[in-house]
């Protein structure tokens, strides 16, 4: 009988498993949507595919990962599982995300016994389609975004099939780049997969099925207890997607969440039909983003598996925005998919001020500067997403130029290393003060200002951001923050202000100036502490025009809050409300 | 009677060692920290060794430690930042990242220059070095303007690119110096010439920051020791894993803000070295951390992607110093015992500390630690705790696991030996992230353990990790302080160039190697070294073309010719293969050139160990261990003679620590005095 600590020591040993996995993967990518924003993640599941342990960049793929690995056994057949095969999936509408995201999977054999599998999905640069780099956002059509790997063999008992990878090499525009990614996503695999191996070696297999079990069971049994804390009841939001990647049209989305002490239910049927154009949500994308927000309110730092997950319930109507059917396009599903998160998180924040904050800017902000690279000769593409402004909390500030909350361990690339590795000169990169945020008794966090010069013959630009029509929520009596938006400046040509396009030609000493909005604010303004007030104007953050207009403090020529008259101000505003 | 001294200030102790250079003896002595001005603990201990100021031929010290309190209590100067026109958030952007993922109030680190204090001055220069803006110097004037009249304690100048091109960083330098002659000022590309204007620019303001306090310890402490009658040159320890003079450690003072730890790993290759040993891992285990380092092929490994204060949910402050490759946990002898929600027991990261200490310290603590465990267990003997000074009480440990124990309703022995082996398990995952991780096998590498708690865990790590090979040096409880005695002086310099790799671009990459090597032979004779002392290790960080991250590869030092070429890419492809099992025929790109410049200091010989004669002898004690219980032998360590082989299950006692020798483990000591247990 294997005692309790020994099987903690197992379950701490899976966890690192994912990890070591993770990092190897990190670290010889030659994808930046990988190795910078850590769009990837990598897992254990048991020999059902039900999630064992998850290392993740972004929150984003919580519960993608388990959802491909039981496609995949569904699709091979149980008795076609052999030792080292590895398949490959990245099907939107049952198991994935958009095309670029790319599922590995590998069974863990001991010996003839199958324990469970190891898979990591990563943002592959190049999978084909219409537009270098393969995601766009004016595509009607998943044809146009990309090939469709429906979860085959990649390998079989360790030999690679030759014929598909043939297939995937004459198909993308970046075949080196695209063969790079797949060394090192299967590499990554075997790492986990070695690992727990070694631990059945070790422990034994039962130990290890023993251990996997009550990971889960303790899982479980932990979120339980956290679903008491919270409210119990219904709760409501609402809100608009700008449009629908084509034309100017919002998307209206509704949720409708209940929460007893053993269900947490997310109900989306309310909201809009799917998208003609690529910004739909697939079903298994939406499920993770009612995850990841969850797992924030719920249990933030303990590991994910499968456990936390049982109280949970996702309602999405097939055919609408939140579970797209085929062949809708999907490959700027984040921006809906962020909606889910954000609807559940302003339907719940004024009950949990602790955990949860006002809205934030929201969108990926995705971008690609792109084109040949005049010095070389050579194709480049910069892909990134950008930061921009979260939402002030009880007691807190909003935080300036962080990633949305469908990012995370996500780094924004070195204006240094872009100006060396992309014909690019970065102009300013700053915080965007102009545009300012949510005003509140806390603020929202600043977006920021970032202007790419292109230092090249020619390029083409292509960018998808979100709440720039609707800006993001502000709180208890907090205003609402500022859009995302990006200005084009060409000579002789009046700027162009928007917030998509698809491959817009530019050349040499043209001007792209992005913009990132402010996060909302929490409170009402009139009530904010003078001295941060105070603090805010000798940062530079606001004037003391907007410290008397927006907050109704009075600062003195010698920078002091003058009390007297602030109280007078704020009193008559008060009441004027 | 020429002696060496290092003195190790700690967060508790202030520990010394001394070499005297003719006989080879050593002297130890331990007293108190003085937080309050560190200097004064060191001139204290260094009294009460009975040492005097002219025999001493060397002084080494550390700063660490007031480093990392002057950043992590934020008390420190009063910092302008001066950066180029357009980059002034760049302290408050950072990279952006949000390392506590679920967190949605998480709050990024906040900058160590406010807002207010950042200026910009135009300028700008491009990524090849060319000027694209000269430096406007009505804008630096403006600066030095408002530098006086707010009154600042010290500057920082961080420009954008300036790593490819300094000059206007010195032209800046230069202005602010003829306006503010003592002021002091650092400039970004001093402290790195690598790119990423985020890291670089904290880099400079850190240094800046903790400038003026550690400029008052240094100069108190020269004082202090120049009346004290020292005459030599003096040196602290830097967290690179050398020793820098006093000067350069004033000028540069973030450079020694990881050098606590690494005494130990200094004296660890030491031994080693005296022993043919190449492969070693250490593990030192204090009253709050665990920390292990690995060493290979004789080498310290060095990391060059460091932050302070980084945990899981937090990225910490980026600072581009090359640090000895340390990983470290919150487990220590004061490291805490719980229960979390769902009743698993948890170890640490809380720690009791030294005040109260643990509960068998009789000194008001009543939480269960990992000390109270091994008095539990029978490992400690509470009568010998450094040699008897502090009686352990026995029975105030287990009041101290009983609510554990009825919680979880296992008895008190159990739920203390469950204790001890969580702790062992977070040891081994650590000493995994340092080799595993690191594509290192821990069975060809013997461990070396030291620190008080470090040889109670170091078996059933060993035997974990299929380690066959436990070494416990003489004293582990001082063993950081008598590693730095033997530090080589050592300077680090690094250029990012980013170049396909080929023998074109060799030439050039030689060529900054040619530069470097100049810069630091100058930088060495002012520090005294012959140049028969000197010695010289170059690198190139590389990549496959398309990757991000680099594998540094250490070149030969020689014409750069096909020959040369070859074995960099070799060497690349085989460093790549071992951490990340595979590798690819594409073309090689540099990112990086490093040199690290060594200035020798002469070995002393580490004297052979003459044991004492037998008065304790052996007895025996009831000890719990994983495997079972045991009547273990007891041994006092400096009574064991060199013709004795101990049999385990035993447990070898001295005043700073305790050896646990587990079931069939051979244990005997080697010449030097070296404690060497062979795991089964």
């Amino acid at each position: 009988m294997i005692d309790d600590f020994t099987l903690d020591i197992i379950e701490n040993s899976l966890i690192a498993a994912a990890e070591e996995s993770f990092i190897s993967f990190g670290r010889t990518s030659k994808s930046p949507v990988i190795y910078e924003v850590l769009d990837y993640a990598a897992g254990i599941t048991d020999y059902k595919g039900r999630l064992v342990a998850q290392a993740n960049g972004v929150p984003g793929f919580l519960g993608t990962l388990d959802l491909a690995v039981q496609e995949c056994i569904k699709k091979i057949g149980e008795d076609r599982i052999y030792p080292n095969d590895i398949y490959i999936i990245n099907v939107p509408y049952t198991s994935g995300t958009h095309l670029n995201d790319v599922t590995l999977v590998m069974p863990i054999f001991v010996e003839k016994t199958l324990v469970g599998f190891s898979s990591i999905k990563g943002h592959w640069s190049e999978v084909g389609g219409m537009h270098f780099g393969s995601w766009t956002s004016d595509s009607t059509e998943i044809y146009q975004e990309g090939l469709i790997f429906p979860g085959i063999k990649l390998f079989e008992r360790g030999k690679p099939n030759k014929a598909l990878i043939e297939l995937i090499k004459a198909n993308v525009r970046t075949p080196d780049m695209t063969m790079g990614d797949m060394e090192a996503h299967a590499a990554a695999l075997r790492v986990a997969s070695r690992r727990v191996v070694e631990l059945c070696k070790k422990y034994g297999v039962n130990a290890i099925l023993d251990s996997i079990e009550r990971l889960m069971s303790k899982g479980e049994k932990l979120i339980r207890l956290k679903l008491k804390e919270l409210p119990h009841g219904t709760f409501y939001a609402e809100d608009m997607i700008d449009d629908d990647g084509i034309s100017d049209n919002p998307i209206d989305v509704k949720a409708k969440i209940e929460i007893s002490d053993d269900k947490f239910v997310v109900d989306l049927t309310e909201s809009g039909d799917q998208a003609k154009g690529s910004i739909n949500s697939p079903l298994c994308a939406t499920i993770s983003a009612a995850r990841t927000i969850f797992k924030a309110i719920t249990d933030p730092h303990g590991p994910a598996n499968d456990g936390n997950f049982r109280v949970m319930d996702v309602k999405a109507r097939p055919g609408s925005i939140f579970n797209p059917l085929p062949p809708a396009p999907t490959s700027t599903y984040w921006e809906s998919m962020a909606f889910v998160t954000d609807l559940v998180w302003k339907a719940l924040a004024p009950y949990i001020p602790d955990k949860l904050s006002a809205g934030h800017f929201l969108s990926v902000c995705a971008t690609i500067v792109g084109g040949i690279d005049d010095r070389n000769k050579l194709p480049f593409a910069i892909v990134e997403p950008q930061p921009g402004g979260w939402g002030g909390a009880l007691g807190k500030d909003g935080e300036s130029a962080l990633v949305c909350s469908g990012d995370g361990e996500t780094y924004i690339m070195s204006n240094e290393v872009i100006e060396v590795r992309y014909p690019i000169i970065v102009d300013q990169y700053t915080l965007n003060i102009n545009d300012g945020c949510g005003k509140g008794e806390y603020r929202g966090g600043f977006g920021i200002v970032k202007d790419y010069r292109i230092n090249n013959s020619n390029a083409i630009f292509t960018a998808s951001f979100g709440r720039s029509k609707y800006p993001c929520w502000g709180m208890d009596s907090g205003s609402n923050g500022t859009p995302n938006y990006f200005i084009i400046y060409q000579k002789g040509k009046e700027p162009l202000k928007a917030r998509k396009v698809a491959a817009f030609p530019l050349s040499k000493g043209d001007l792209i100036r992005i913009v990132t909005g402010g996060g909302g604010g929490y409170g009402n303004p009139y009530k904010r502490d003078p001295e941060r007030v105070l603090s805010d104007v000798i940062d530079g953050y606001i004037s003391k025009e907007q410290a008397l207009k927006d907050y109704g403090v009075v600062i003195t020529n010698d920078l002091k809050v003058d009390y007297e008259q602030t109280k007078k101000i704020r009193e008559k505003l008060l009441n004027g409300i | 009677m020429p002696t060496r001294v290092a003195i190790d200030v700690g967060g508790t102790f202030t520990d010394l060692c001394a070499l005297n250079e003719d006989t080879g003896e050593f002297v130890f002595v331990k007293d108190l920290t003085t937080p309050s001005n560190f200097a004064i603990g060191v001139l204290g201990v260094l009294k009460k060794s009975g040492i005097k100021g002219e025999e001493i031929d060397r002084f080494i010290g550390t700063g660490s430690t007031m480093v990392i309190n002057s950043l992590t209590e934020r008390k420190g100067a009063k910092v302008l930042l001066v950066t180029t026109k357009g980059f002034r958030d760049v302290l408050e952007i950072q990279r952006s990242n949000r390392t506590d993922l679920y967190n949605f109030r998480y709050q990024k680190p906040i900058p160590f220059v406010p807002r207010r204090y950042r200026i910009e001055v135009e300028e700008r220069i491009d990524y090849s070095g060319n000027i694209l803006k000269p430096l406007n110097k009505e804008d630096v004037l403006k600066a030095i303007e408002f530098c006086k009249r707010e009154r600042f304690e010290s500057v920082a100048i961080a420009f954008f690119n300036s790593y490819a091109n300094p000059a206007h960083e010195i032209e800046c330098y230069n202005l602010f110096k003829k306006a503010l002659p003592n002021m002091p000022i650092t400039l970004s590309h001093e402290l790195t010439r690598e790119w990423r204007e985020y890291e670089r620019t904290n880099t400079a303001v850190m240094n800046a920051f903790v400038q003026p306090k550690v400029q008052q310890y240094i100069e108190t402490l020269e004082k202090g020791l120049r009346d004290f009658g020292v005459k030599t040159p003096l040196h602290i320890m830097q967290s690179n894993g050398g020793v820098s003079t006093f000067e350069q450690a004033l000028r540069a003072p973030i450079y020694q803000v990881e050098s606590g730890p690494i005494g130990g790993v200094i004296g660890s290759a030491t031994i080693g070295k005296a022993l043919g040993l190449k492969n070693i891992i250490t593990l030192d285990v204090g009253g709050t951390t665990a920390k292990t380092s690995l060493i290979f092929d004789g080498k310290l490994r060095i990391n060059t992607d460091y932050s302070i204060g980084k945990t899981q949910f937090f990225p910490g402050y980026p600072v581009k110093v090359p640090v000895v490759d340390i990983v470290e946990i919150g487990n220590g002898g004061g490291s805490i015992a719980w229960i979390d929600e769902v009743g698993s027991l948890r170890v640490g990261p809380v720690s009791a500390g030294a005040d109260p200490g643990p509960a068998c310290y009789n000194r008001g603590g009543d939480k269960p630690t990992l000390t109270d465990a091994f008095v539990i267990t029978g490992v400690l003997n509470p009568d010998y705790f450094l040699g008897g000074e502090i009686k352990l009480n026995k029975e105030l440990a287990y009041r101290a696991y009983s609510s554990l124990s009825e919680i979880m309703g296992k008895s008190v022995e159990e739920v203390a030996l469950g204790a001890i082996r969580l702790a062992t398990a977070n040891m081994i995952n650590a000493v995994k992230l340092i080799s595993v991780r690191r594509g290192f096998d821990p069975r060809d590498f013997t461990l070396i353990a030291f620190g008080g708690a470090g040889p109670m865990f170091a078996t059933a790590i060993a035997k974990d990790l299929l380690i066959k090979k436990v070494i416990v040096p003489r004293v582990p409880g001082v063993f950081s302080a008598w590693g730095m005695l033997m530090t080589d002086v050592k300077h680090d310099y690094v250029q990012t160039k980013v170049m396909r790799l080929n023998l074109d671009s060799l030439k050039e990459l030689y060529n900054i190697i040619n530069e470097m090597k100049e810069m630091a032979m100058k930088q060495l004779e002012s520090e005294y070294i012959n140049k028969n002392d000197m010695y010289f290790e170059a690198y190139f960080d590389i990549r496959y073309l398309g990757q991000e991250h680099t594998v540094s590869t250490e070149v030969p030092i020689k014409n750069p010719d096909r020959k040369v070429l070859k074995i960099i890419e070799n060497r690349f492809h085989r460093l790549h293969y071992k951490q990340y099992t595979f590798k690819l025929n594409d073309p090689l790109e540099v990112v990086n050139v490093r040199l690290s410049a060594y200035g020798k200091v002469r070995k002393p010989q580490i004297s052979t160990f003459k044991p004492k004669e037998k008065s304790f002898g052996v007895n025996y004690r009831k000890v719990i261990l994983e495997d079972g219980m045991y009547n273990a032998k007891v041994l006092r360590r400096d009574e064991i003679q060199y013709d004795e082989t101990i049999l385990g299950p035993a447990i070898i006692e001295e005043p700073t620590a305790t050896t646990v020798v587990r079931n069939n483990e051979l244990a005997y000591i080697d010449k030097f005095g070296n404690l060497i247990i062979e795991v089964k």
